[in-house]
């Protein structure tokens, strides 16, 4: 059995995220930025008259902070009722590849807390990413 | 028809379409225990819809299938063929009831008694028989064509999108339209577009519409189980029930009201013996209402019980350590009373299974104000209890003004704006107090929230140019500083992502007509982000703004007549009018001054001027009223230090100094005691109405002249006094030494001195100059 994944970029490293929990994938230009939020939460940007919640994709994943342009790349996530724009490096492909396998390697702290497991593109290995955890945030430090 | 009714038809339809193959399967299988408890479960639910919907002849029926199945399932009877061709021609006959009620019809009585004596076990062989009952129905099916069908909510959620997506496309469109000079065939086309899509959102709005029939529905029989286990008897009254709102609010709105209709039986109205010792009915009464006033839906429940004593809330809100009673000493009455909102507080002396420990009036007040909403009481001890719930009419359509603060814009529910004001001069300032803004309005200090500091967009520490005096809830109020006012406007809220929630100052997201996503500002958030007004200190915090006002009395600076600058508490200072010299009436050493159409007392400190206009300060206590003649205003002060009293009573209380200089002070106490007594009934002029039989001169007229402050009297009734000024439509009673003022029935003048009867103004004047020039 085989899944459709999108392949994107996110700080130097190739990422797949499930194309079922995807919508689209949309260029954002203005954001309206949101005081006193976390900071993966880059602000609001208007697709239509749907309101998404921007996430700094990088940020959540504490890599620091997607480069900000006139024109981003935003992946459209469905999450608990609402509607994410996760702003990515690059958006690469779609591909076609076999179910996910446990991460093999050792990983830093936020990738693995954000990959449930790597997929095959031809020879390599790809870290599949849970939306939902780029969409929560970095993990609030330990009280 | 009923809306219950229609969604039990709606439901039971659907039910049996769904069961129609289980019941097939059953017969095919008699022991099948899944299939079993599904027909179980229907015929329970229909019976217990039934109990509540009465209708006894589907509730017979439902009841005895149910009873025989509880038996199969039990274990207590094997289901052979026979009970199920019975059960089965039982579910039939629900069918046909059921299609008979939506058509609104009548199916001939007495077929369901065969129906249920085939249950019995020992009915066996009369079984064919049920069948042929079955297969003969007596009416033919008359199925009406069904009106109403049930939508899941997401889908009038996803219309509303697509229309809302529409609403911005046509705004787009017609951006572009004026920017292109497009021809005049194209506007009318594109007007038509528009009004279309118009219609569209109001229609497709109105979907998430209901009848509020929808929560109340549920009171009446509510109200009777309550009654009857608490031993009282109670009368429902319900209106309004035909006011709509959004389906959600209902929802939200629904466990707040049954709180309080609980807390009103349990505690407010009386059991019967109590009732009738304290003079009331022995049949207590409670009243819901909903009407719709602007953009919000007002709910009104009221019982005639006992009411809450705000006194006996303070004294459990000091036992609970909630206050101390130096704060209970300052507070009002109603402050009082809205300290049942307060968590952990009941004032119920026992403890009852019905509403408990009066733990959820806090509950009830938080779910109320969560949705954009405010809960009033008012307490009438002995008479009853009236709770006043608004809400706004959408939970997602929300009459909202926008701000711009550090260059962004945000949007403030208009629910929780008290007032707009800009802090310039003496009445509206900027204070610093440690270091800290306090806006200065008009007598009451206020933390300020400067709104771009807040938000961390800017680190000016200049005050802002503009204050919006909010209300964070719990009656505790902020001033927000922003840089700009933008617009009033009627947003679409929706909720915000969880991460934006978080944050707890914002209450969701919308986008205005230019398509910027804008946030909608959570006003009782950000009191408690920036620590103002967070409930264990709101107490606090009044007896310490008391304790100021204390210090630092506002006060009213004139010139009096006789030279000297008086002072006076500007809370008692209703507005300074210009009033005509001449129209000062001298009565028996006192001065009465008419101020809308009521004889006030002037106090002066010296004779009037002679000039044509008089200034005068109107002072108030809250009832009565008092003109004091003045010079000029001088200013308003904040008046601190301590007053030296005067000597001896009379209009001045005493001497303040302020910047080296002796003020006095007015005595209110002094001028509203001498105020009430002249212008008494004893000592204010008389009026003779001369037309005794005329209803028009008793009904219309005399009241007038009361409350104008005259005395009236009747000709023919004997009369003492001296008669001031004789009023008549006709002729004049003989031998009465007082001018005649001609009250004539048409607008137009008569060439004579008479006044149209209506001209209330004239007639006022009229008399006034008649009182005065009689003297």
């Amino acid at each position: 059995m085989k899944g459709l994944y999108l392949i994107a970029r996110i700080a130097d490293e190739t990422i797949a995220l499930p194309a079922t929990e995807i919508g689209s994938v949309v260029e954002v230009d203005q954001i309206a930025t949101v005081p006193r939020v976390p900071p993966h939460v880059a602000g609001l940007f208007a697709l239509r008259s749907r309101v998404l919640t921007v996430i700094d994709t990088r940020a959540a994943l504490e890599l620091g902070a997607i480069e900000r342009s006139a024109v981003m790349t935003a992946i459209i996530v469905e999450c608990d009722g609402h509607s994410y724009a996760l702003l990515v490096d690059e958006v690469e492909d779609v591909i076609e590849a076999d179910l996910p396998e446990p991460c093999p390697a050792l990983l830093t702290a936020s990738w693995r807390r954000a990959a449930k497991g790597t997929i095959r593109r031809g020879e390599d290995a790809i870290l599949l990413v849970d939306p939902a955890i780029l969409v929560a945030g970095a993990e609030p430090l330990a009280a | 028809m009923d809306d219950l009714l229609t969604d039990f038809i709606a439901e039971t339809r659907e039910t049996l379409e769904a069961l129609a193959g289980e019941i097939v399967a059953w017969e095919a299988d008699p022991e099948d225990r899944a299939r079993l408890d599904s027909i179980f479960r229907f015929v329970h639910t229909v019976k217990g819809s039934c109990g509540f919907l009465d209708l006894p002849r589907l509730q017979r029926l439902s009841h005895a299938a149910e009873d025989s199945l509880a038996e199969v399932r039990a274990g207590a009877r094997a289901p052979d063929a026979a009970l199920v061709s019975a059960v089965l021609a039982i579910i039939d006959r629900i069918g046909e009831l059921n299609d008979a009620l939506e058509a609104n019809e009548m199916l001939p009585e007495g077929e369901e008694e065969f129906l249920i004596a085939a249950l019995a076990p020992g009915a066996a062989t009369e079984a064919p028989n049920v069948a042929k009952i079955n297969v003969l129905p007596s009416t033919p099916p008359t199925r009406a064509v069904s009106r109403s069908i049930r939508l899941p909510v997401e889908l009038l959620d996803r219309m509303m999108a697509g229309v809302s997506d529409m609403v911005l496309a046509r705004n787009e469109l017609s951006r572009l339209l004026r920017a292109s000079d497009a021809n005049s065939a194209t506007d009318v086309a594109f007007e038509r577009l528009s009004l279309c899509v118009g219609e569209m959102r109001d229609a497709i709005t109105r979907t998430r519409m209901s009848r509020i029939d929808a929560l109340f529905s549920a009171l009446p029989r509510m109200v009777r189980d309550l009654a009857a286990d608490l031993g009282k008897t109670v009368r429902l009254e319900i209106d309004g029930g035909d006011v709509e709102l959004d389906r959600e609010m209902i929802e939200m709105i629904r466990d707040p009201l049954t709180h309080i209709v609980r807390n009103a039986l349990d505690h407010g109205i009386e059991k019967p013996d109590e009732r009738r010792q304290a003079g009331k009915l022995e049949v207590g009464r409670l009243r819901i209402g909903a009407r719709q006033s602007a953009n919000q839906i007002l709910i009104e429940v009221s019982d005639d019980g006992r009411g809450i004593d705000a006194d006996r809330v303070v004294r459990k809100a000091i036992s609970a350590g909630l206050v101390s009673s130096e704060q209970a000493a300052a507070m009002t009455w109603s402050r009082k009373l809205d300290l049942i909102f307060e968590p952990g507080l009941s004032t119920a002396t026992e403890v009852t299974g019905i509403s408990g420990r009066g733990v959820g009036m806090d509950v009830v007040r938080a779910n109320i104000e969560r949705i954009g909403g405010t809960v009033d009481i008012e307490s009438n001890p002995g008479q009853g209890l009236r709770l006043s719930l608004r809400v706004p009419l959408t939970l997602t359509i929300i009459p909202a003004l926008t701000v711009s603060a550090g260059g962004t814009h945000f949007a403030i529910p208009r629910s929780a704006i008290d007032e707009l004001v800009r802090p310039k001069g003496e009445q509206v300032r900027i204070e610093r107090i440690g270091g800290e803004m306090v806006a200065y309005i008009r007598g009451a200090r206020l933390p300020v929230v400067d709104l771009s500091r807040f938000m961390g967009l800017s680190s000016n520490d200049e005050p802002p140019s503009l204050l919006v005096v909010l209300r964070a809830g719990g009656g505790e109020r902020y001033a927000l500083g922003v840089e700009a006012v933008h617009d009033h406007e009627e947003l679409v809220v929706k909720p915000a992502a969880p991460a934006l929630m978080a944050s707890g100052v914002y209450a969701g997201t919308t986008l205005p007509d230019n398509s910027r996503p804008m946030l909608l500002l959570d006003v009782a958030g950000i009191a408690a982000a920036a620590s103002v007004g967070i409930t264990p200190s709101v107490v606090e915090e009044r007896a310490v703004d008391r304790r100021k006002l204390k210090a630092a009395l506002p006060t009213l600076l004139f010139h009096d007549l006789d030279g000297v600058t008086r002072g006076v508490r500007l809370a008692l200072v209703e507005r300074i009018e210009d009033v005509a010299t001449a129209s000062v009436v001298e009565t028996g050493g006192g001065q009465l001054l008419p101020l809308n159409g009521r004889l006030t007392m002037l106090h002066s400190a010296a004779t009037l001027p002679t000039s044509e206009r008089l200034r005068v300060l109107r002072l108030s206590d809250g009832t009565a009223a008092l003109a004091y003649a003045i010079d000029q205003v001088v200013d308003v002060v904040e008046l601190t230090g301590e007053m030296t009293p005067a000597p001896v009573a009379g209009p001045i209380a005493g001497v303040l100094l302020h910047d080296g200089l002796p003020i006095e002070m007015l005595d209110p106490y002094w001028l509203f005691t001498n105020a009430l007594t002249a212008p008494a009934n004893e000592g204010s002029p008389l009026c003779l109405v001369a037309d005794a039989d005329d209803p028009w001169a008793r009904e219309v007229l005399a009241p007038l002249l009361s409350a104008a402050g005259y005395r009236v009297a009747f000709a023919g009734e004997p009369t003492e006094d001296r008669i001031s000024v004789v009023l008549t439509a006709g002729t004049a009673p003989e031998g009465i030494d007082a001018p005649v003022l001609r009250l004539r029935g048409t607008p137009e003048g008569a060439g004579d001195e008479s006044i149209y009867r209506y001209d209330r103004d004239g007639l006022l004047r009229a008399l006034n100059r008649h009182v005065a020039g009689g003297k």
